[in-house]
């Protein structure tokens, strides 16, 4: 991977050259086309938020009427939507399914990963590639029978799982995939590193917690990023393991909030943006590091 | 960090502290295995219990009667009614394939011991005993999986206090028809081990765990292939004695020979190309027989397998054709798109950033908010946007996510000539879909296209551009070819997620468009969620499973070839 980030910079520094070569050519009617089509482009992808947050704004009459945009401001859909919608509710339970999730997957999936990275030990080959293999395993196989295991985990044990926390955290709590990428990472941590330190008297433990992590700032990013999204996103989990809005997240809470407001286009709409608004608070800022690592991971839940 | 002594021991190393007690060097590495397993632990028995026992589970779940509870074993039903006697020839195929494993295995085993010099035959015995150990332990799991469910009905009502539940525990592990099972199982295992160590004291080598596992797989295939054989023959012969009484020709074995002679055509053709060698003039003669067995296969198996599914399950008939278009009509057209746009991107424009941050948008919006836009954006209102956008070049509004009708089918009434039924094409309420999902994974396929771009060395391009190939030489005879190594990556991913999506869909979504809009997941969910059948919802995932298996398969086996890997 190191190679690759080589070669990609070189190829920047090129384009730079190249770049630079072309602008001292005068009519640049190529790049007045290129402007064009990627401005069409972009109105394509901005047009239904545009619709989105012009609709979220209007009076009733007007949102179903034929108004493009709003004759004045009506900022109390806002509130109207975010109090029939429950949504502080739903907000507070996303955010806690995020955190209790990801307390869990990232403990698990660093020691996991860092045993599988720099510990030599038999069978490790083939837990991992047993592990890799369940990649490919659609979800709604697996919707099934873990919706049966839960229900049953919930009758049998002190713990209701049902509508509670435990089924919408701990399934999703060992992640192939954030061990696959940890792993990647923590193998490019050269071995001097831990010999150093080994020296010192650092066990695994320490190393790990001492230098591999600070030196991981990066993947953790990435994996925290997409565990939001993913958790913004699901659907299909969360609307079979819950009935009564105590611990539903956001997405069942919007799709209640949908059927609930019918016809009530500006409220939904409010509700649409209530949604979006924290993901794309949090892309915008982390968007660098964002676009990069799923450029590079090529995975989204 | 302070400097220790290497031998003293850190006093918070838990780990270090919990092994210290084996010592010296051997002992150092069983603390360094026993601290790996420790720390792979958590993760691997999460994901094992919530991903790899449920499709054992899921397996289990397919083969019974099961509304909201367990109810008969049904064998293969479900999934007869599902796709049909294309079960059989799924078994059969997967029985063959077991076989070839058999000789698989057998040549890796022969190979290697030539090899190292050895003759390690005489480990079949013991290898035999592990085999039937290990279908011993399925046959328990088998018996024991019910019994452990019916703990859940057997504490409600009653107070949940840990010695009740060890003590029913207890007794579902002692149940009648379980326990005999179990000790099978534990008793082949004792066997086996003696087998093991009585063998291994004859003969003995340095490799002897390798060979010891490798002639199980291959007891364990060969038993596998034998029973998926059997079974298929059994219900095949089952289907026809009961054909008998109806008096209807079930074709079960026609269909079978039929797709048997597709699949061989088909790899036939396959070795044949890749043996040609370039260039020559017999080989064109000898491609051009591949290509035409490669035809005759397709056209077999073309002929065969739709018409069999279409028999089964009418819901899941439609779910795929659905999926099927939902495919087509979404992956090219995005790949194409995110293509040019990453390559206009690419010339490091002035701005280049902020475009491509706001083609990602769609793809990082929650999927829950753009389909509630697009829901209303493309609604049967007058004055949707859609419609008034329709109105502004004087067409008449229409129905879109609640317009059942194909889209072929009312261009054609658009233009006053009648479709045929079979080119309806997609609905217009899943072309909205369609769009919809176009709209969302562009960006994202452009920033993986811009990534590949990247890889590409400047020298290839530059050295064209020197010698005088335009613009769209370069594109089409350097860039293109070396970008293939993403291009099919991104249309694996693309095909593999339209085969899977379901959030959306399942929120934009509209009786009044008939379940034209239904692919096979949301079947699936339908089955699953609001008719209650577990078992045959299980089963129909299944067959989901296995259209994502052979898809990636056939996806790898042609990228081995034709990829170009710069």
């Amino acid at each position: 991977m190191a190679e690759n980030v080589q070669q990609a910079s070189l190829a920047t520094i090129k384009a730079d050259t190249t770049r630079r070569r072309q602008q001292f050519n005068p009519v640049n009617f190529r790049n007045l086309l290129s402007y064009l089509i990627l401005i069409l482009g972009s109105l394509v992808s901005l047009v239904p938020f545009l619709w989105m947050i012009s609709t979220s704004f209007m009076s009733l009459g007007e949102a179903t009427g034929v108004a493009l945009i709003p004759s004045e401001l009506h900022f109390e859909n806002f509130t109207t939507a975010w109090e029939r919608g429950n949504f502080s509710e739903y907000f507070i339970n996303s955010i806690l399914i995020t955190v209790i999730t990801l307390g869990g997957e990232l403990t698990f999936s660093i020691l996991a990963a860092y045993a599988f990275a720099r510990i030599k030990f038999p069978g490790r080959d083939l837990i991992f590639g047993l592990m890799l293999s369940t990649l490919m395993i659609p979800a709604m196989v697996l919707t099934i029978p873990n919706f049966l295991l839960v229900t049953w985990l919930g009758r049998i044990g002190p713990l209701e799982w049902i509508n509670n926390w435990p089924a919408l955290t701990i399934p999703f709590m060992g992640s192939v995939f954030s061990i696959f990428l940890l792993r990647q990472f923590f193998a490019q941590i050269p071995d001097e590193l831990y010999d150093a330190a080994r020296i010192d008297g650092a066990g695994h433990l320490r190393f790990l917690w001492r230098i591999v992590l600070p030196l991981s700032r990066a993947p953790i990013m990435v994996i925290i990023v997409l565990s939001f999204i993913g958790s913004w996103n699901s659907l299909a989990w969360p609307l079979l393991v819950t009935n009564s809005p105590d611990w539903r997240p956001i997405s069942v809470g919007m799709l209640d909030f949908i059927s609930d407001a019918g016809q009530e286009l500006n409220l939904i709409m409010a509700g649409a943006v209530i949604t979006i608004i924290p993901i794309l608070v949090m892309y915008f800022f982390t968007q660098k590091q964002f676009t990069e690592s799923i450029a590079r991971s090529g995975l989204k839940g | 960090m302070s400097s220790v002594p290497l031998q003293q021991k850190n006093p918070t190393n838990f780990f270090n502290r919990f092994t210290s007690t084996v010592r010296g060097r051997r002992g150092r590495e069983l603390r360094e295995y026993l601290t790996a397993y420790l720390m792979i632990a958590p993760a691997t028995l999460l994901i094992f219990f919530f991903g790899i026992f449920p499709v054992a589970f899921a397996l289990f779940v397919s083969v019974h009667q099961w509304r909201l509870v367990r109810q008969d074993f049904l064998g293969l039903e479900n999934f007869i009614k599902a796709v049909d006697s294309l079960t059989y020839i799924v078994l059969f195929g997967l029985g063959i394939g077991a076989l070839f494993g058999v000789y698989v295995f057998l040549r890796r085993i022969y190979r290697f011991a030539q090899e190292q010099k050895e003759r390690p035959w005489l480990l079949a015995v013991p290898s035999l005993g592990w085999a039937a150990s290990v279908w011993a332990f399925f046959r328990w799991g088998f018996v024991q999986l019910p019994e452990l469910l019916d703990i859940a009905d057997k504490i409600r009502g009653l107070e949940r206090t840990r010695e009740l539940f060890v003590g029913l525990l207890g007794e579902a592990f002692r149940a009648e028809n379980v326990y005999p099972a179990w000790q099978q199982f534990v008793l082949v295992t004792i066997v086996a081990i003696i087998l093991t160590v009585a063998v291994t004291y004859f003969w003995r080598s340095r490799n002897w765990l390798l060979h010891l596992t490798n002639l199980t797989l291959t007891w364990l295939s060969l038993s596998l292939g034998a029973a998926l054989l059997w079974v298929t023959f059994q219900g095949i012969t089952q289907a026809y004695a009961l054909a008998i009484e109806t008096g209807e020709d079930p074709g079960i074995w026609p269909q079978l020979i039929m797709i048997t002679s597709g699949v061989i055509l088909l790899l036939l053709a396959w070795r044949l190309w890749n043996s040609v060698p370039d260039g020559s003039g017999r080989g064109a003669i000898l491609k051009g027989l591949a290509a035409l067995l490669l035809m005759l296969g397709a056209v077999l198996l073309i002929l065969e397998i739709p018409s069999i599914v279409a028999s089964g399950d009418p819901d899941l008939w439609e779910g795929l054709k659905i999926t099927v278009f939902f495919s087509a009509g979404t992956v090219p057209l995005q790949l194409a798109s995110a293509l040019f746009l990453a390559v206009l991107l690419f010339q490091k424009l002035r701005g280049s950033a902020a475009f491509r941050i706001i083609f990602f948008l769609p793809y990082v919006t929650p999927a829950i908010a753009s389909a509630a836009v697009f829901k209303s954006m493309f609604s049967s209102r007058f004055t949707s946007p859609a419609n008034m956008t329709l109105g502004a070049f004087g067409i008449e509004p229409q129905l879109w996510i609640r317009e059942p009708a194909g889209i072929v089918k009312m261009i054609g009434e658009g233009l006053g000539l009648t479709v045929p039924a079979w080119a309806d094409g997609p609905s217009m309420a899943l072309m909205v879909i369609i769009l919809l999902s176009i709209w969302t994974f562009v960006g994202y396929n452009t920033v993986i296209y811009l990534a590949g771009l990247g890889n590409i060395p400047g020298e290839l391009t530059e050295a064209a551009e020197i010698d005088g190939a335009s613009k769209w030489e370069v594109f089409r005879h350097i860039t293109f070819p070396l970008l293939s190594p993403t291009t099919y990556f991104l249309s694996l991913l693309a095909i593999i997620g339209t085969f899977k999506a379901f959030n959306t869909i399942w929120i934009v979504r509209e009786g009044a468009a008939l379940g034209t809009t239904d692919p096979f997941s949301v079947v699936i969910f339908i089955e699953f969620f609001q008719k209650l059948r577990y078992g045959y919802a299980s089963a129909l995932a299944f067959v989901l499973f296995a259209i994502i298996i052979s898809l990636t398969l056939i996806n790898n086996r042609i990228q081995g070839s034709r990829v170009f890997y710069g």
